[in-house]
């Protein structure tokens, strides 16, 4: 009797835990139940309310220039909404967000940025709200918060080697990442100084595929290191230095379109792949504008403009390459597998990155 | 007044004695505890901020701090390479800098050469440029293997290198170019205040020319030389745009160049960050202290009750290799960058290689078809001008307070008011930031924020231009007026502030160029409609293109130096100076 109440009573508290998990993912599912299509994506938000509230903020670490191109398609598509943005680098940005949510003093809407680590550190922290946009179906589980909803890779960063063809002779010409190991390019090769996303993800996935001592020996070529890729593509283009170690491919295809003498090499071990990473901001001031803007720029044309105006790749496979460029699809991309061990070896990372770089 | 009357005449740099009855003493005695309260809130407030986060050992998102230690302090011991490079470099650009301020100052305010209105004019040109915009033109004049000067000197047969800017000594000399200027108009406002009948008597008495310069002119001017070098020692101790486009390429890293590394990237290290700027201000107290020391003991006052006229030094043929000088410091300091900035802004990519050039007009068309860079031009010239005129009354008033009353903690006003200039603009910006997102006033994100912050950065800058011309104003003229009868209000208009003058003008002029390009304050306290052009152009340079930088760059020189004359011009017809 005392059993067959045991199992009873389990048998309910399962059933309970049941629906309420049914409960749960019907309530998530309801909100986007009935998506209404716009011009090229669909969104749950509701646009009347979004045009009421009537502006969008937009942090972001994304080059201004191209963000105000973004900015200006979208209000072409929503003119009721004056869209504007902040443009900060990683460290700076965070440490704006996390004083005004200390302060209760939100501006934010929706963040881009370009560090997995934040964004899963915020998402612990109840910095993003949770938001299950309907063009989440287009991305790549990979590319998705777990749960779904927090935040979503709404671009990639491609990251191989370039070179100035003038001054690297043909048989010293890169191939792969090891290649980029050669004595000759010593004093000549330049790197990001940030420690920033891409630069982990570089160091991360190198060291997991040539060892420690890959690092060692790019560090005893005392690379230059700049603070963004216009500096490390000008310098290369003025003859300062031969090689870019982790070269932004959109970096090379806006050099390249003005008709500057560089060649970009897609290793062929694998390019390097950062994120832009894209989510509506818990208590935003426009949660309605906010919502629509990710849907937007996760659709088609948000990820058309973004590709015109940075040059970044789509992480969707239905969309057009960057201008100039090749889709990722027809690249060899090489993904942090574990992200759990790439987080932690963050501190191991700046600290050896700085050394190597000449900053500590 | 008959209290008045009896007052002993007061020492030179000494204070005024107190006779005046309860009501004046009271009056003292409130002064300071209320100017105390008003630099407290700009400064100490976000200062207590900086101060609780370099003890942060934990969470750098957290604040306050929720683990609190000493190790930001202890480990930068393994930063001790960072901190004698920053001592070298500041130390070296100083120097440097006070030369050029000094010796311009002296051609255009003593001696009579030919052009001497239009170069003084110029000479402020190098000031509306801001140091990142120097650097980078300097990059492209004099860098390793592609410099123009390198290439230029290699078709003059020179088979290496004649000139290196990525080194310590290219970081110092771009550093006093643009610091020159700043010297330049704090020693000159001190010159021009001063009585020359001194120099006269000294060569009715047989003394030749240099000799007067060097044994009158310049212990007279000494209060303006120790301001202006305690200011710019100041602004190389936190200068960063040269140590960031010049130092990094040569892996020459100093502290504003490590801080921004620290913060830029995630997780950030404010802790260091802070320590680090906390550090570079004890440094300046003791070059406030020291120079207090210095004045102390002497007598600076060099307007006294007798009306002088100036009366520059007539060198004959010798006047032309001081115009030949002040031509080649605008030639270093502004022409060939500007120069170089111009090429690079009609480049479609920038580069220094001749065959490889293409050019095009695309830059231009950005600056001014991209709302957003207009509107911030606009909201930094309106806060320039503003902050200007609140500024130059706040900095009349501190600096009475500091050197002309006996009011006690008089001294530690000052070095309060300095605080903000030792301190990396970055790290203060932080500071500001925690300290005004939590009052409960909606100005975070709005223009007034960004004028407070302005305000707060920028006293120093005031402070120290005029405080060398009011320790040259002897004090027995304003005794002289209020023994005659003028109140406290009239002696003010009629004697004090005309003879302050050309320090308030030298003060408003440089509140309001260092306002248009104020970069590190900015940073964290723009707001999405409160942009301004200084982060602006930095931006440009980081993530679009060094061509489209330059571009911004020579758009925001121009319009400041229109400005600035347009202004000029109408305060001058309102005073009824010839403009």
């Amino acid at each position: 009797m005392r059993m067959r109440t045991l199992l009873r009573t389990a048998a309910s508290a399962l059933a309970m835990a049941f629906a309420a998990a049914l409960g749960a993912t019907t309530a998530d599912a309801a909100s986007c139940a009935n998506p209404r299509q716009m011009d090229g994506f669909k969104t749950c938000a509701d646009v009347a309310k979004a045009e009421a509230e009537g502006e969008l903020v937009f942090y972001t670490t994304d080059p201004p220039a191209g963000t105000t191109e973004v900015m200006n398609e979208f209000m072409k598509a929503f003119p009721k909404i004056k869209a504007s943005f902040v443009r900060l680098q990683a460290g700076n940005l965070m440490a704006k967000l996390m004083a005004e949510r200390q302060a209760k003093n939100y501006l934010a809407d929706v963040m881009a940025i370009s560090e997995m680590t934040f964004a899963t550190d915020l998402q612990k922290r109840g910095g993003y709200a949770q938001y299950d946009s309907p063009e989440h179906a287009a991305y790549n589980a990979a590319y998705k918060s777990k749960p779904e909803g927090y935040w979503t890779w709404g671009a990639l960063i491609v990251a191989g080697l370039a070179y100035n063809p003038k001054l690297v002779a043909a048989n010293e010409v890169p191939k792969n990442w090891p290649d980029a190991l050669n004595p000759a390019f010593s004093g000549a090769i330049n790197a990001k100084l940030s420690t920033s996303g891409l630069q982990h993800g570089a160091w991360y996935k190198l060291r997991q595929m040539y060892g420690d001592d890959y690092w060692t020996k790019f560090g005893a070529l005392q690379p230059k290191g700049f603070d963004s890729y216009v500096q490390q593509f000008d310098r290369m283009v003025n003859g300062q230095d031969k090689v870019v170690h982790s070269a932004q491919y959109s970096g090379y295809l806006q050099v390249k379109a003005k008709g500057a003498q560089l060649e970009f090499v897609f290793p062929t071990d694998g390019v390097v792949v950062g994120q832009q990473i894209y989510g509506v901001i818990a208590d935003a001031p426009h949660p309605e504008a906010a919502k629509l803007f990710l849907d937007w720029m996760l659709g088609k044309p948000g990820q058309i403009a973004m590709q015109n105006a940075h040059f970044l790749s789509s992480p969707r496979t239905d969309t057009p390459p960057p201008p100039g460029g090749i889709p990722t699809s027809q690249m060899k991309v090489l993904l942090v597998d574990d992200w759990d061990a790439y987080m932690k070896s963050r501190p191991q990372f700046v600290r050896e990155w700085d050394k190597m770089m000449g900053m500590r | 007044m008959s209290a008045s009357a009896t007052t002993p005449p007061a020492q030179a740099g000494g204070a005024v004695s107190d006779t005046r009855g309860p009501d004046r003493r009271l009056g003292r005695y409130l002064v300071v505890p209320g100017i105390l309260a008003t630099i407290g809130l700009l400064v100490i407030y976000p200062v207590f901020f900086l101060i609780t986060e370099s003890f942060n050992l934990g969470d750098s998102g957290v604040f306050p701090p929720e683990e609190m230690g000493l190790d930001n302090y202890r480990n930068m011991i393994e930063d001790v390479q960072v901190l004698w490079n920053t001592a070298f470099v500041a130390g070296i650009a100083t120097v440097m800098a006070i030369l050029f301020g000094l010796l311009l100052a002296w051609i255009l305010t003593r001696t009579a050469i030919p052009g001497r209105a239009r170069l003084e004019r110029l000479m402020e040109l190098p000031y509306y440029m801001t140091p990142l915009v120097g650097a980078l033109a300097w990059g492209v004049l004099a860098a390793p293997k592609t410099g123009l000067i390198n290439q230029l000197a290699r078709v003059f047969g020179a088979t290496g290198d004649v000139v290196n800017i990525y080194s310590p000594w290219g970081i110092a000399w771009v550093m006093a170019l643009f610091e020159g200027t700043v010297a330049f108009v704090m020693i000159s406002a001190s010159m021009k205040s001063m009585d020359p009948s001194m120099e006269e008597s000294a060569r009715v008495l047989g003394a030749g020319k240099l000799r007067v310069a060097l044994t009158v002119t310049l212990p007279m001017i000494l209060p303006g030389i120790l301001s202006a070098s305690i200011f710019v020692f100041a602004e190389m101790l936190s200068a960063f745009a040269a140590a960031f486009v010049l130092g990094i390429p040569s892996r020459f890293v100093v502290v504003t160049t490590a801080i921004w590394q620290s913060t830029s990237a995630y997780p950030p290290e404010y802790g260091r960050a802070a320590a680090m700027g906390l550090c570079l201000f004890v440094v300046l107290a003791v070059a406030i202290g020291s120079a207090r020391f210095v004045l102390r003991k002497g007598s600076y006052a060099t307007i006294t009750g007798k009306a002088f006229r100036p009366r520059p030094l007539r060198l004959g043929a010798r006047a032309w290799p001081m115009v030949l000088t002040c031509w080649a410091y605008l030639a270093f300091a502004v022409f060939l960058p500007m120069g170089a900035l111009l090429l690079t802004s009609f480049q479609k990519f920038a580069t220094v290689i001749v065959g490889d050039m293409r050019f095009t007009f695309d830059n231009y068309v950005s600056v001014f078809h991209q709302g957003a860079i207009a509107s911030a031009l606009k909201n930094s010239l309106i806060l320039g001008l503003i902050v200007a005129s609140i500024g130059s009354l706040l900095v009349g008033v501190l600096v009475w307070v500091i050197f002309r009353s006996r009011a006690p903690g008089r001294g530690l006003v000052e070095y309060v008011v300095m605080f903000p200039q030792a301190v990396p603009r970055l790290v203060f910006g932080l500071g500001l930031l925690w300290a005004w997102l939590i009052i409960p006033i909606p100005i975070y994100g709005t223009m007034w924020l960004l004028g407070i912050a302005y305000l707060t950065v920028l006293l120093p800058l005031g402070v120290r231009t005029l405080a060398g011309v009011v320790l040259q104003i002897d004090k027995s003229l304003e005794e002289c007026a209020r023994v005659c009868g003028a109140s406290w209000s009239h002696q003010m208009r009629t004697v004090t502030l005309p003879l302050m003058r050309p320090g308030i003008v030298a003060a408003w002029l440089l509140i309001f160029i260092s306002s248009v390009r104020e970069l590190g304050a900015s940073l964290f306290l723009m707001g999405p409609h409160s942009k301004v052009i200084g982060p602006a152009i930095v931006d440009a340079w980081l993530t679009a293109s060094s061509e489209l930088s330059a571009a911004m760059a020579l758009v925001q020189t121009g319009v400041v130096f229109i400005a600035v004359i347009f202004l000029l011009r109408i305060t001058r017809r309102y005073s009824g100076e010839p403009a």
